[in-house]
């Protein structure tokens, strides 16, 4: 197994989507028996190779096993055999909600593939990232996908596998970096799905917008975390720790700063000190439960925000760059205006802010990008979510005293009470960020929706023009009429403000009823008790 | 009387931006209240119904449209959609759940929350002013604050969304600004939560390049030509009377117009009479003095259209005149036309229909499958075969099956997509402390153990045997 990644050559990029575009308007895909056994091989195709994998992800990123196979591994495979069972039920067409006007042009919506998609993977979870190919699979698209040029013996063992057990004539793996990735951007393609930084994202959603190519974005941001005085301090420092040092940190999701009230902070800080020795004992670096970062540059990036902070070191803080190994950190007494929170950490330093109120960090997490995920620890579920929202136009934040909720007050692409990170294992809701977080969602049916055109179809039966002969020219009053009285509601409610008319309607036609009953009661009993 | 269009101010463009955004306050306030959404839906309703007669008088003005084409498209297109959404508004804000129930995600009490993306701004086009303007139904739904921009080419029409809205709608979170290139160049500067953008894919180009700075997710309405196919079996006096009206309804200014027809050799000469027939029963008293026939919306385009038919190497049946004065162009048939015609280059956008002859459905196919998707694709013919065939050979935005232009009224798909466009799925997952009794494994420090429990709970097993390829690939 090599790590020496080889990148495809430029002048073979465009002739790659050439070919696969003339596949899949061939109708190669369009078999969903054909779909569902390349599904199945994605997944043989990792399922086969978790060893190499495995060691391929430790050469690159210092991975731990049972972090690969529990965030990697099982994502991919996953995501395939998600894709295999429910394919079937996907690609059924939808039938537009009843509506008497609509009804009888028999309205459908038809699942087709948008054509051939390019998907663009990060270094942090190679892997879990290729999940949405199953779901361009499922689509009946072909796919070209790009892996990280950073996480090189992961990337070239992929591209060693793909032809082994993928329809090459469909589904491709090209490598490279700048230059490459230059070239596949200024292609077109029928939908583009980057998973990355806001940075590169504004590179691809600009190259996207010159062939009017739909594109989804899964980008990152700070991801804050709120710790209520009321909260179980073991069970949060033990979640936080887990979801922030896995993979080092290097995580789209992590919990990336804590808001937490001045008078809980210690308590939280021991809670993690506990949890820390527990997990690492004497020395996190040879305990074999922490991964490395994945290049010197960030490894250089990182220590430079951790050697500015004013906040204070609670516990780690050491690294050894030509090991790419910062320590699990923490930090506490962090400001806002620190330099740890000037930037997506990207690694292992959890930065603990504390607040003389909760106001003050719903304010701060407000005024600032919607982060991809938001986390609330808290054992008061009104003070997590469905509690009262408040306005800080009107309201200063400083009058505000009560527990109101985190939810109602915020915004960010995920939230989650009382845990972190895990939620990119669902299959079940969608995986995406909102505002500078990104757009888009992926994960199960939300990535074969991604890649589906859903094209919606009408058929209109001859005889609708007994009624609707009136659309014709020339036209008249009479006809005019007859249109408005098809086609133009008048609004059936009133107008704001004002109360209902006197519905005399609804009075007259209850009158008629009930005279006819009490006119034919007789008849009615007879029918009833013959 | 139409009051005349003012542009907005360039520097006024920024505070505007900036008044709703802080007015937006991440969905809080008076937008979190579905009450105060379905007040807004309504007001948006009667500032149309209350004041019909001013709204036909300006779209006449604008582009000489006939009463009975603007009630038909714009202003009913307009309430249906304020009604459907002001009825189902509380069902569509309301949390959903998981996409399917699992046992391990359950245990998380998923649900997924409907919040409004942020500020949007929806820039609107010449040719149904009011119907384009049903997005601002969807953002009122999903609680979004939004900007519309109308089109200049419009004047009276825009004008008049300029002095009405404002005595109906919310101005702390609707506005409306008016102005052209450069009044636009400056709302395109500023950071949207969303842009909907309805026109042509030239200016397309530009709003999603513009958004790409900002990370904002656009939603583009374009046009292309609509291919209409014609089965030789088919109901030809039926396909004649639908075709042409849709063609000449708005003077043939509609995104979704039947743009040419692939007509087979065979029943060629047959559509042309039927087509002849159609034209007279419209028009008795000819096109030009007739109450049921619009005008094209500027002189530019007129001339634009006035160039495909001084080039065309076709042979024009009826029609042909263009009078630039009054922006008159005659409803037209052009038979025998070539896919390299004048009238086969770009999207035509006005009321000329090309009949390009075609051996079978295949070279119709081929020719389509050739040129960008259209935006819509229309089939006459009840033969099955006929249809799956085509249906199942092309890529476009939507079919309609024996008439045309019909899907641009269908209000339910419409409806929820509008709100869909402008809502964010916000999903909720919660935690508990007895969840950890079966995922303390994923825990420092790690050990076999651990490992061995994790395979079992995550790591899924594959449920069917090793598939043998069919495709050109060889497993290991």
């Amino acid at each position: 197994m090599t790590s020496e990644l080889v990148y495809t050559p430029v002048s073979e990029l465009a002739p790659i989507r050439d070919h696969l575009n003339a596949s899949f308007k061939a109708g190669k895909a369009k078999s969903i028996a054909f779909r569902k056994e390349q599904l199945l091989q994605l997944a043989y195709l990792f399922q086969d190779n978790i060893k190499p994998f495995q060691d391929a992800l430790a050469k690159d990123l210092g991975r731990p096993v049972l972090e690969s196979n529990m965030l990697d591994l099982s994502g991919i495979i996953g995501d395939a055999l998600y894709a295999y069972k429910n394919i079937d039920s996907w690609v059924k067409p939808d039938k537009a909600p009843f509506d008497i006007n609509w009804f009888p042009f028999s309205p459908k919506i038809n699942k087709e593939p948008k054509g051939t998609v390019l998907i663009i993977s990060p270094f942090n979870y190679p892997l879990w990232c290729m999940g949405p190919i199953a779901g361009a699979i499922a689509a009946g698209c072909a796919v070209v996908t790009k892996p990280s040029e950073l996480t090189p013996a992961t990337s070239q063992l992929i591209t060693d596998l793909f032809p082994k057990y993928l329809d090459q004539d469909l589904y491709r793996v090209v490598n490279g970096a700048v230059e490459e990735t230059t070239k596949l951007l200024s292609l077109k393609w029928d939908h583009i799905l980057y998973t990355g930084s806001g940075r590169v994202g504004r590179i691809i959603a600009l190259a996207a917008a010159k062939h009017l190519t739909p594109a989804t974005l899964e980008l990152g941001g700070k991801s804050p975390v709120i710790v209520d005085s009321n909260s179980d301090f073991d069970l949060t420092a033990k979640r936080l720790l887990w979801g922030k040092m896995i993979n080092s940190g290097q995580t789209c999701t992590a919990p990336d700063y804590v808001i937490v009230p001045d008078s809980a902070q210690a308590k939280l800080v021991t809670a993690l000190k506990v949890q820390y020795k527990k997990f690492y004992g004497d020395d996190p670096r040879t305990s074999g439960s922490f991964s490395r970062i994945c290049a010197t540059a960030h490894w250089d990036r990182i220590n430079g925000l951790l050697a500015e902070t004013k906040g204070n070191i609670v516990v780690g803080g050491e690294g050894i760059r030509a090991e790419k190994y910062i320590a699990p950190t923490i930090v506490q007494n962090v400001s806002f205006d620190d330099s740890l929170m000037t930037e997506e950490l990207f690694g292992p330093i959890l930065c603990i802010i504390p607040v003389p109120s909760i106001e003050i960090g719903l304010q701060y997490i407000r005024s600032h990008d919607s982060p991809l995920a938001l986390y609330v620890f808290s054992k008061d579920s009104k003070f997590r979510k469905y509690g009262k929202y408040i306005s800080l136009i009107t309201s200063p934040p400083n009058i505000l005293h009560n527990a109101r909720s985190v939810r109602e007050n915020t915004l960010s692409g995920m939230f989650f009470e009382n845990d972190v990170v895990l939620q990119g294992g669902s299959s079940v809701t969608p995986f995406g960020g909102v505002g500078p977080s990104g757009y888009g969602a992926h994960k199960g049916k939300y990535s074969f929706d991604m890649f589906t055109h859903h094209r919606s179809s009408y058929s209109s039966p001859s005889w609708i023009d007994v009624i609707m002969g009136v659309r014709f020219p020339p036209y008249t009053d009479v006809t005019l009429k007859k249109v408005n009285s098809l086609v133009l509601p008048t609004i059936p409610y009133p107008r704001p403000g004002e109360s209902a008319p006197f519905n005399w309607k609804r009075y007259v036609t209850f009158a008629v009823v009930f005279a006819a009953v009490a006119m034919n009661k007789q008849r009615i009993t007879n029918f009833i008790k013959p | 009387m139409s009051p005349t269009l003012v542009y907005t101010p360039i520097d006024e463009i920024p505070k505007i931006h900036a008044s709703v955004v802080a007015a937006f306050d991440n969905g809080t306030g008076k937008l979190a209240n579905l009450s105060f959404r379905k007040n807004q839906l309504l007001q948006l309703g009667y500032a149309f119904q209350d004041n019909l007669k001013r709204w036909e008088e300006a779209l006449a003005s604008d582009m000489g449209r006939p009463r009975m084409e603007s009630h038909m498209s714009d202003i009913s297109g307009m309430l249906s959609e304020v009604t459907f959404a002001y009825n189902n508004v509380s069902s569509w804000a309301k949390d959903s759940g998981p996409t399917n129930w699992t046992p391990t995600w359950a245990a998380f009490s998923p649900t997924i929350r409907k919040e409004p993306v942020g500020v949007v701004l929806i820039i609107t086009p010449f040719n149904f002013p009011i119907w384009t303007l049903t997005p601002l139904v969807g953002a009122i739904s999903a609680g979004c604050p939004a900007v519309i921009k109308p089109s200049e080419l419009t004047p009276a029409t825009s004008a008049l969304l300029a002095e009405i809205l404002p005595q109906y709608l919310d101005q702390s979170l609707y506005r409306v600004v008016n102005g052209a290139v450069a009044e636009t160049t400056k709302l395109l500067e500023l950071r949207w939560d969303h842009i909907m953008y309805t026109g042509s894919g030239s200016v397309g180009r530009i709003v999603a390049t513009a958004a790409a700075r900002h990370l904002t997710p656009v939603t583009l309405e374009l046009g292309g030509k609509s291919p209409v196919f014609i089965d030789p079996g088919a109901d030809l006096a039926l396909a004649a009377r639908r075709i042409l009206w849709g063609k000449f309804v708005n003077a043939g200014q509609t995104c979704i117009a039947p743009d040419h027809v692939l007509i087979p050799e065979s029943i060629k000469d047959k559509f042309v009479k039927e087509c002849q027939e159609v034209y007279q029963s419209f028009y008795p008293e000819g096109p030009e003095k007739s109450d049921s026939f619009g005008r094209i919306i500027s002189t530019r385009h007129a001339e634009r259209i006035k160039g495909y038919l001084d080039q065309t190497k076709g042979e024009i049946v009826f029609g042909g005149e263009v009078n630039l004065e009054t922006k008159f162009v005659a409803p037209t048939l052009v038979k025998n036309v070539t896919p390299d015609d004048s009238l086969m280059q770009d999207e035509i956008f006005g009321p000329v229909l090309p009949l390009v002859t075609v051996k079978d459905v295949n070279e119709g196919i081929r020719l389509v499958n050739s040129r960008d998707r259209p935006l819509t694709l229309y089939i006459f013919s009840n033969d099955t075969k006929f249809k799956s065939l085509i249906l199942g050979s092309t890529i476009s935005g939507s079919v309609l099956i024996n008439d045309v232009l019909m899907q641009g009224g269908s209000g339910n798909y419409k409806g929820k997509f509008g709100f869909d466009t402008f809502t964010h799925l916000r999903p909720t997952l919660t935690s508990s402390k007895w969840l950890d009794l079966i995922l303390n494994f994923r825990y420092p420090p790690y050990n076999d153990d651990k490992f061995k429990a994790m395979s079992k709970q995550v790591m899924p097993s594959l449920p069917a045997a090793r598939p043998t390829p069919t495709g050109t690939t060889k497993p290991q």
